[in-house]
């Protein structure tokens, strides 16, 4: 998408200009992100739920939970899918019908950082080996659109899989039967944070907004997890990252990601 | 649907209904102008449990060009629900019902909007409903009104949306999910309140003629309720003084 | 002149009856004239138009717009003008006529992503709108802040006769090109000048429909603020 947003040669000037001073166009630093906003519960009908804006970047997740039948070669795990959807109202250029490969990377990208960090214990949500565990799916829909989608569905994504409730199911004749009105936590083992950074020119700039993203040169996303550690990575944009550079990005995503993790704590509290 | 045999008790022996509301009562409805950055209009609307976000880009260019009409803008819409937004997850895919929701809707439309002056465009009004709890499509249908009166879309008139129905042999407004899967009748309504037409009219469920006019008269009722809501969600984006906010 | 029928309208709403003439955004039936947007109504010689307070540009004759270049073909640029349509600036507009598409390259004058301040010449709605960018003050934009108003709040920021424009100008050294389109361009050799004819701009786009909105504006312009 960042190549049908045509930014003007004046705004481009000016990215450049300030960045030479330590600037950027909205006032932030280079490692500052815009400011985060949390919300969960915001579905109560879903089984979780959580608004994330990061400046003027929106995202809504909710959680689905429903006993499903195994892969064969994982009997004993339970199911993790997360997708992420663009919706028409994000932005002028977001289209309906099957999904273009921006938005595919976006659902991948979100889908692994949450499965790489092993967020959720699988191995709890088994209702019987083999034959009928746990399945729980998290659905991003951006709302609005105003760039960095991956670190904003990320958000989203932890927060409201950090703030749900488990249905509780029993077997009766090998069939998984809800248990009304009893709820277990889901087995959170761990937190994951992404933050994606922008390379314009020599410069490195945390949480690109559209402006940023439409002038890019190069863009990281690294997610960790509580301890510090890196558990996925992608690379995009038309130009490439020095080593060096990469080596930087991902000590910032461990500070970056550490006050993150603390705003998501904070906004799911009460939850678990 | 229609009359499955449930634990519900539809309307107790004081004519109150299974979420505390009188036959003629509305359910709570709520409506925010301008809650979108991108968009040319927007409105996010609660009716009931239903959430609903809707955003209206346009008259913007058409693509493909074939699709341009030389002599008129044309309007599209897309009726979409989140995959969280039942009970049971959804695909993300477009349904049957989705696509018929979003037919039903823009012809419900139509006859309010003024394209004529903007050839070669189209208006699309994109509904997204992030939970549902019955009657979805008169509450999309009344916020994406307001969403196109905020993009700055001549209109005749706002289109304002609510459904009648019946339910324990009586005749019921806004029909809410557990009603609509335990009741006997479902008529959603979309209403023009100054020029008095009815834009949207469906029916689930078996009505005597005497029980359809009673729908028409309690569901119109309904609407133009609705619509008052409609006009104070516009009033409070353009018309109060001091307290700006620009979306 | 009296205009106590004017008050604040959204579409459908009946503004007045009788026998008026509609004008802008109403539309009449029977003997009602009803608004078609959200605006303030206005009821004069015998007329009724609606002054929307949103909607996006119209193109208009004659009107100078704020572009930016985002394609072009062999003849000819598209610019798009915030509006509906995009506008059309032929090649032969900055070559002249002797324009050849086969030794004239296009980008070497303008390429995507610049901005200029053109000239409406046609807005018939059958066609694109066509842009000229020939005559004085028009051209390529190389400097100076872009902003973004509301293409309804121009003619608040613009004044009565241009009085509210050369205010701020007067009082902060800043030549500002104003589009229709709701674009303009602030060029400003000092930077306090700068961000004081921003925050005006801004404050106009905010508070456009508040009385004694120049007092406001002079004041601010005034203070000696850091």
């Amino acid at each position: 998408m960042a190549s049908s947003v045509i930014i003007d040669s004046l705004k481009k000037a000016h990215i450049l200009e300030l960045l030479a001073d330590g600037k950027r166009l909205d006032g932030r630093s280079l490692e500052q992100p815009r400011e985060l906003s949390i919300d969960v519960g915001v579905i109560p009908k879903a089984e979780g739920s959580a608004r994330a804006r990061l400046g003027d970047t929106e995202v809504v997740a909710g959680v689905k939970v429903q006993p499903e039948r195994p892969f064969p070669d994982t009997g004993d795990q339970g199911m993790l899918i997360c997708t992420a959807e663009i919706l028409p109202i994000a932005h002028p250029t977001a289209e309906t019908g099957p999904p273009t490969p921006d938005v595919v990377e976006l659902a991948r990208v979100t889908d692994r950082g949450i499965r790489e960090s092993k967020m959720l214990d699988m191995k709890q949500l088994v209702l019987e080996k083999d034959k009928s565990v746990i399945g729980v799916f998290c659905d991003n829909a951006v709302t609005d659109h105003d760039g960095n989608l991956f670190d904003v569905c990320s958000y989203a994504t932890t927060a409201a899989l950090n703030s749900c409730k488990l249905p509780k199911y029993e077997m009766q004749d090998d069939s998984p039967v809800k248990i009304e009105n009893e709820t277990i936590d889901p087995p959170i083992t761990t937190l994951p944070v992404s933050v994606t950074m922008a390379r314009i020119g020599d410069y490195i700039l945390v949480d690109p907004n559209m402006d940023e993203w439409s002038c890019l040169d190069a863009r990281i996303t690294i997610t960790t997890n509580s301890d510090g550690n890196v558990v996925a990575l992608q690379k995009g944009g038309p130009e490439g990252f020095t080593s060096d550079q990469l080596i930087k990005c991902a000590e910032i995503s461990v500070q970056v990601g550490s006050k993150i993790r603390e705003i998501i704590k904070e906004a799911t509290k009460g939850s678990n | 649907m229609g009359g499955r045999d449930t634990d519900i008790v539809l309307l107790d022996e004081n004519g109150i209904r299974s979420d505390g509301r009188k036959v003629n009562e509305t359910r709570k409805v709520t409506i925010k102008a301008g809650v979108l950055k991108n968009a040319n209009g927007s409105a996010y609307i609660e009716f009931g449990d239903n959430k609903i976000l809707v955003g209206v880009y346009g008259p913007r260019d058409v693509h493909p060009k074939h699709m341009s009409d030389t002599s008129t803008g044309i309007l599209r819409c897309r009726y979409h629900m989140a995959p969280f937004s039942v009970g049971e997850r959804k695909n993300p895919a477009p349904s049957r019902r989705e696509i018929e929701i979003s037919k039903v809707i823009k012809e419900a439309l139509q006859p309010a909007v003024m394209l004529k002056e903007f050839p070669r465009t189209a208006v699309d009004v994109y509904m997204e409903v992030l939970q549902a709890d019955g009657g979805t499509r008169c509450a999309a249908l009344t916020g994406a009104s307001v969403a196109l009166a905020d993009a700055g879309i001549p209109m005749r008139d706002l289109v304002a949306g609510c459904a009648a129905g019946k339910a324990a042999d009586t005749v019921i407004l806004d029909v809410n999910n557990e009603e609509d899967q335990a009741g006997q009748a479902d008529l959603p309504i979309g209403y023009m309140p100054n020029l008095e037409k009815i834009t949207l009219l469906q029916l689930d469920g078996v009505l005597t003629p005497e029980e359809y006019k009673a729908c028409l008269e309690i569901g119109i009722d309904g609407c133009k309720q609705v619509y008052e809501i409609q006009k104070k969600a516009l009033q409070e984006k353009y018309f109060s003084t001091g307290d700006v906010k620009n979306g | 002149m009296s205009n106590d029928k004017n008050r604040h309208v959204i579409p459908g709403e009946v503004i007045t009856t009788g026998s008026y003439r509609s004008e802008q955004n109403t539309f009449t039936e029977g003997d009602k004239i009803i608004s078609t947007v959200i605006g303030l109504s206005d009821v004069r010689d015998g007329s009724v138009r609606v002054i929307p307070l949103t909607g996006g540009y119209v193109p208009k004759d004659d009107d100078l717009v704020i572009g930016k270049v985002v394609s072009h073909s062999a003849m000819s640029w598209q610019v798009n003008i915030n509006s509906c349509y995009e506008g059309m600036l032929p090649a032969s507009d900055i070559f002249g006529r002797d324009f050849s598409s086969h030794s004239d390259d296009l980008t070497s004058k303008l390429d995507n992503g610049d901005l200029i301040a053109a000239r409406i010449v046609n807005a018939d709605k059958t066609r694109d709108p066509l842009l000229t960018i020939s005559g004085r003050e028009l051209g390529k934009i190389d400097s100076g802040e872009l902003m973004y108003i509301s293409p309804s709040k121009v003619p608040r920021l613009i004044g009565k006769r241009g009085s509210m424009i050369q205010m701020i100008e007067g009082a902060t050294n800043a030549n500002v090109t104003i589009g229709q389109n709701g674009l303009l361009v602030i060029a400003c050799d000092d930077s306090n000048g700068l961000i004081k004819a921003i925050n005006a701009v801004e404050l106009i786009e905010e508070q456009a429909h508040v009385a004694n909105l120049t007092d406001k504006v002079n004041e601010m312009l005034e203070s000696k603020s850091e």
